[in-house]
């Protein structure tokens, strides 16, 4: 069918514009410096060597810096989750006095874009030198006003029938909690997971500005940082590249499931 | 309503507590990284800094004055503006016709999936780097791929018109696996008996595509716009790695204005940048509330 | 009578004995801030255990590895007493933020490596101890530094950092593409006009693909404005009194501008935007005819183009071969900590620099590098005599100082907001090159736009 043959086409087009730069991550890692470097360059590595990878941990403690990113990003998600967890479960189940002015202070942080508080945050940091300490890093994220949001659409729609019977049972805020509720919210913790995490392990601007020391930054920033040192060897860069997505990368090909329940949970709704 | 059924005052008092004492650490985060800081940055607006970036005299409204009257004021607004829509809209099309396309079983759709999400794994310096190497002025691929096509090379990073576009399609690039995946979950909330009573009806593929799928999934199409925007205004990386706000300003959004007055080249004006921080302030609150306001009117829910 | 007498006495015995301490030592340990903040004692370091210098530089690759092994040559000659810790800081740029953040934090390093155009900032900064201080307290003489590199440095006479990596701008050759569109690589372009009429005939024989590349750099606009003998910002370029405007209305800054848009425009050159990282790597790639860098960079192309083309070096072009001018010093210098560090620190830091700027060590430097040598002792150095020998192409940064002229334009200027100064010119440049602008608009702009920047700054300063 036309129609058919159509689609492919177009998918076909589409998937070469969409992953030669995956291609080329990969590729270009693999080439020597004559092949990648040259005018013109080379689509094609000639013979592969993995002399870049060598090089990479040379140029920058990437072994280091990855290890920043994830303790990092998994310290601020579990910290939000936990704050998120406890904060809806507050809206959500108890008798919070105040609680629509509370509820519109977290909207409001939703508001409030992390660039236009960078100075004073910066300058906190700076003045009681904070800088180049995971605490930096770390401190001003441990709460979130989207993972209370998303629990809290989540935990309205729990079952009253299930609320009721605990109750009954005379079961405490503690177990109904950790025994009834958070298991069976599963997916929307997933999605707030996902969606901090993320997030945190994407920061770019904050670690620029607060962290000096290779091997205080994150992933991220040696990324950038070996693109200006190593700007005559783009080999070196795209192995470092390449290294670097090995996680996500993974995610996505295996997780996917996982991943688009996950983030749509909060799409779909 | 949801409350538990708690007896008596003191159980009252008690349940009021502990909910105070859950959402305390959230708002003990949110004061003193937050909302103090807002506070500051509007003290700080207002102070001229000493040769360290230490505030140390008052200077009223003159930041804010210099920052209207900054001959690039207008082009940093129109930079964002623009670099907004090269995003957003581009983005949620491309992720749109991937995700139409892709929606009927094919075989090897799986994979394909998982190849078009393949950008989502790349972080935002990761990508930035990759086609800082793809768009090299020297050795570039990008454009020897061009000129083998027979067009002349294009000065991708280095010519102000076409830099924002370059920086765009980076983001946009970035994207578009995310958008897809997000797409394609709402597609798949379809009821596939509309489909099938529309074919019955004799309506082709671009006829239902329009007619069907795209309204059904204006929720999700709405999530992209706001997650997609907020995005977009706050790109950093990109624009530090690939242009570093140049060429003449041309890739200069407000956020990276404000790490060039504040930080870049060793400076250290904080009183100008946090005069520019409440700019982008009130810009992010007027884009949420055009947001909210307008678009979502038209979101068909369900 | 009496109680007159006594206070005169007294007064005369205070004199006397202040007379007597001024002479001979400084003040001991670290300075209140103050920007007369002079050097300790020499014994101050006899008394200490094993003392740490952090030392920030922004050394990378080729030059850092020479860097390191020169750190551990000191270190091994002073063990247990001296530690030297070098910290790579990146850019330039980022070096300067990073000093900032960490004089608010009072976490300042020992010894800090700044580029040129940091100078102003730092000798303002009240947070250093000029190294006159030190060598007059250690009768170190300062007579070997090549007079035009200490003249940089210095301030009112007094040499404020001392000078490490210093650079010369040149014009680099691909002899190979010249010897094929039948120029002599010998014979070098020295005007603008003459980079223009061999760009010409390299572009004819399509002997490369681009004749001529600069990055949009605004230390070659910093470089032309002295070779024609003019200053970049007023009071004599901020030596005699704090500048307080710049002087971009120059002819011969204007023509510059013009020139560079004429080639672009006629194919004669090409754009790879301000990263000087990009322009290298057009030339190394050896698709360049002739290119603007710094002879820092020397080693690099030469291990880059290895036997792929040959390299050849010319002294940075004049608009005019009547031009009375010469090249600005250029690279970075080392600047001593004072306030918040102990005696035996600062006098630790110092007993490093020393060392680096002894011969052997500078010839070792000049050598591994291709920055110029700060002192006169190091040319002599049979090393570095047979190293020049060897690579002719490092002789011409010493030519083209030598004779470059002593005068408060090769003196460059000294300005505290430079950085963000050379900034706003390479954006002039950019718009010109590429948006079609006019050169004496832009520069026009960008003198407006640097004068409210430097206004700023001194009224953050001056109090």
């Amino acid at each position: 069918m036309r129609g058919r043959a159509a689609r492919v086409l177009a998918l076909v087009v589409l998937a070469v514009l969409i992953l030669f730069p995956v291609y080329f991550t990969i590729a270009g890692s693999l080439m020597k410096p004559g092949d990648i470097a040259s005018a013109p360059p080379s689509l094609f590595p000639h013979g592969i060597t993995f002399h870049n990878y060598r090089g990479v941990f040379r140029a920058v403690p990437l072994g280091r810096q990855y290890f920043n990113s994830t303790l990092v990003s998994v310290v601020i998600t579990l910290a939000q989750l936990v704050c998120a967890v406890l904060s809806a479960y507050a809206f959500v189940f108890l008798a919070l006095p105040l609680k629509r002015t509370l509820f519109a202070v977290f909207l409001l942080t939703l508001m409030v874009p992390w660039e236009s508080i960078i100075i004073p945050n910066y300058l906190f940091m700076a003045d009681h030198r904070l800088r180049n300490t995971y605490l930096a890093l770390v401190l001003p994220f441990l709460a979130g006003g989207f993972g209370t949001f998303l629990l809290r659409q989540s935990f309205r729609t729990f079952p009253v029938e299930l609320r009721d019977a605990a109750v009954l049972d005379g079961a405490s805020h503690g177990r109904f909690l950790f025994t009834i509720l958070l298991p069976l919210s599963r997916p929307a913790l997933a999605s707030v997971g996902i969606f901090v995490f993320l997030s945190a392990w994407n920061q770019f601007l904050w670690p620029l500005l607060i962290t000096d020391s290779p091997r205080m930054q994150t992933l991220q920033i040696g990324l950038a940082s070996l693109n200006d040192a190593e700007a005559a060897d783009p080999g070196l860069i795209l192995a470092g590249v390449t290294l670097a997505l090995v996680p996500t990368a993974a995610l996505v090909a295996f997780g996917q499931r996982f991943l688009v329940r996950g983030l749509t949970a909060g799409a779909v709704r | 309503m949801r409350q538990a059924a708690t007896a008596g005052r003191r159980g009252l008092g008690r349940e009021r507590l502990l909910g105070l004492a859950l959402v305390a650490p959230s708002l003990a985060v949110f004061g003193f990284f937050i909302f103090w800081p807002l506070v500051r940055t509007f003290q700080l607006s207002t102070t001229g800094q000493d040769l360290f970036g230490r505030a140390d005299r008052q200077v009223g409204l003159a930041n804010f004055t210099a920052v209207l009257h900054d001959s690039q004021f207008g082009q940093v607004l129109a930079v964002t503006a623009g670099y907004v829509v090269l995003t957003v809209i581009p983005s949620i099309l491309f992720a749109l016709v991937l995700g139409l396309l892709l929606q009927n079983p094919l075989r090897g759709m799986r994979f394909l999936r998982s190849a078009f999400a393949m950008p989502f794994a790349y972080s935002v310096a990761a990508a930035s780097v990759v086609f800082a190497a793809l768009f090299n002025p020297a050795i570039g691929i990008a454009n020897y791929l061009v000129t083998r096509l027979g067009f002349a090379p294009v000065q991708w990073l280095t010519q102000p018109g076409t830099a924002l576009i370059s920086v765009a399609i980076t983001t946009v690039w970035m994207n578009v696996g995310y958008n897809m995946l997000v797409i394609l979950a709402g597609v798949g909330g379809v009821d596939e008996q509309l489909y099938e009573a529309a074919r019955l009806d004799g309506a082709g593929t671009f006829r239902i595509a329009r007619s069907i799928t795209v309204p059904l999934i204006t929720p999700s199409l709405f999530f992209l716009v706001v997650v997609d925007t907020i995005a977009s205004l706050q790109s950093f990386g990109q624009i530090r790695v690939l242009t570093r706000g140049g060429p003449t300003g041309h890739t200069t959004t407000l956020v990276y204005w404000i790490y060039h007055t504040a930080f870049e080249n060793g400076a250290s004006d904080y009183g100008e940048g946090s005069a520019q921080a409440v700019v982008l302030l009130l810009v992010v609150i007027l884009i949420t509330a055009i947001q909210f306001g307008v678009l979502e009117r038209r979101v068909i829910y369900r | 009578m009496r109680p007159s007498y006594l206070r005169l006495l007294t007064a005369g015995v205070a004199a006397g004995a202040l007379a007597i301490t001024a002479g001979c030592s400084g003040s001991s340990g670290g300075g209140s801030g103050s920007s007369n903040a002079s050097a300790p004692a020499s014994d101050v370091l006899n008394k200490a255990g094993d003392v740490t210098v952090t030392f920030w530089h922004e050394m990378k690759g080729n030059n850092g590895d020479a860097l390191n092994a020169l750190v551990a040559k000191f270190n091994a000659a002073h063990a247990g007493k001296i530690t030297v810790k070098p910290v790579f800081e990146g850019n330039y740029d980022d070096a300067v933020t990073k000093y900032k953040a960490a004089v608010q934090a009072k976490q300042t390093p020992s010894l800090i490596q700044v580029y040129d155009v940091g100078s102003g900032f730092l000798s303002d900064s009240g947070q250093t101890i000029p190294v006159q201080s030190f060598a007059d307290e250690d009768h170190f003489s300062l007579d070997d530094l090549q007079p035009a590199i200490k003249g940089y440095y210095s301030k009112n006479g007094k040499l404020q950092s001392m000078p490490f990596n210093s650079s010369v701008p040149l014009l680099y050759i691909n002899a190979t593409a010249f010897k094929k569109a039948g120029l002599d690589p010998t014979k070098p372009p020295t005007t603008l006009d003459e980079i223009r009429s061999d760009a010409q005939k390299l572009k004819s024989s399509g002997a490369v693909k681009y004749p001529f590349n600069a990055a949009i750099y605004g230390w070659y606009f910093e470089q032309l404005t002295a070779e024609a003998g003019k200053p970049y910002c007023n009071n004599d370029n901020g030596r005699t009194a704090r500048a307080t405007d710049v002087t971009f209305d120059d002819p011969e800054q204007i023509q510059f501008l013009s020139w560079w848009k004429g080639m672009l425009a006629d194919g004669l050159a090409s754009n790879t935007g301000r990263n000087t990282d990009d322009a290298q790597a057009a030339f190394k790639s050896g698709t360049i005819g002739m290119g603007f860098e710094s002879t820092g960079v020397l080693g690099g192309y030469l291990a880059a183009a290895g036997s792929k083309f040959q390299v050849a070096t010319a002294p940075f072009p004049k608009v005019q071969s009547s031009d009375a001018g010469g090249p600005i010093i250029g690279g970075a210098s080392l600047w001593i900590d004072g306030p918040g560090h102990s005696a035996a620190e600062q006098r630790a830091a110092w007993e490093f620099v020393k060392f680096l700027v002894q011969p052997e060590n500078a010839a070792y430097w000049h050598t591994k590098t291709g920055y110029f040598p700060v002192t006169k002792a190091a040319l002599d150095q049979p090393v570095d005599k047979a190293w020049v020998a060897q690579k002719p192409q490092f002789q011409t940064a010493i030519d083209e100082l030598k004779s470059s002229p002593s005068t408060t334009a090769t003196q460059g200027c000294l300005l505290g907001s430079l950085p963000q100064v050379r900034a706003l010119v390479e954006t002039a440049i950019e718009s010109v090159l590429t948006s079609g602008k006019d050169p004496k608009a832009a520069l026009d702009q960008a003198a407006s736009q640097a004068k409210d920047l430097i206004t700023k700054y001194n009224a953050a300063v001056g109090k």
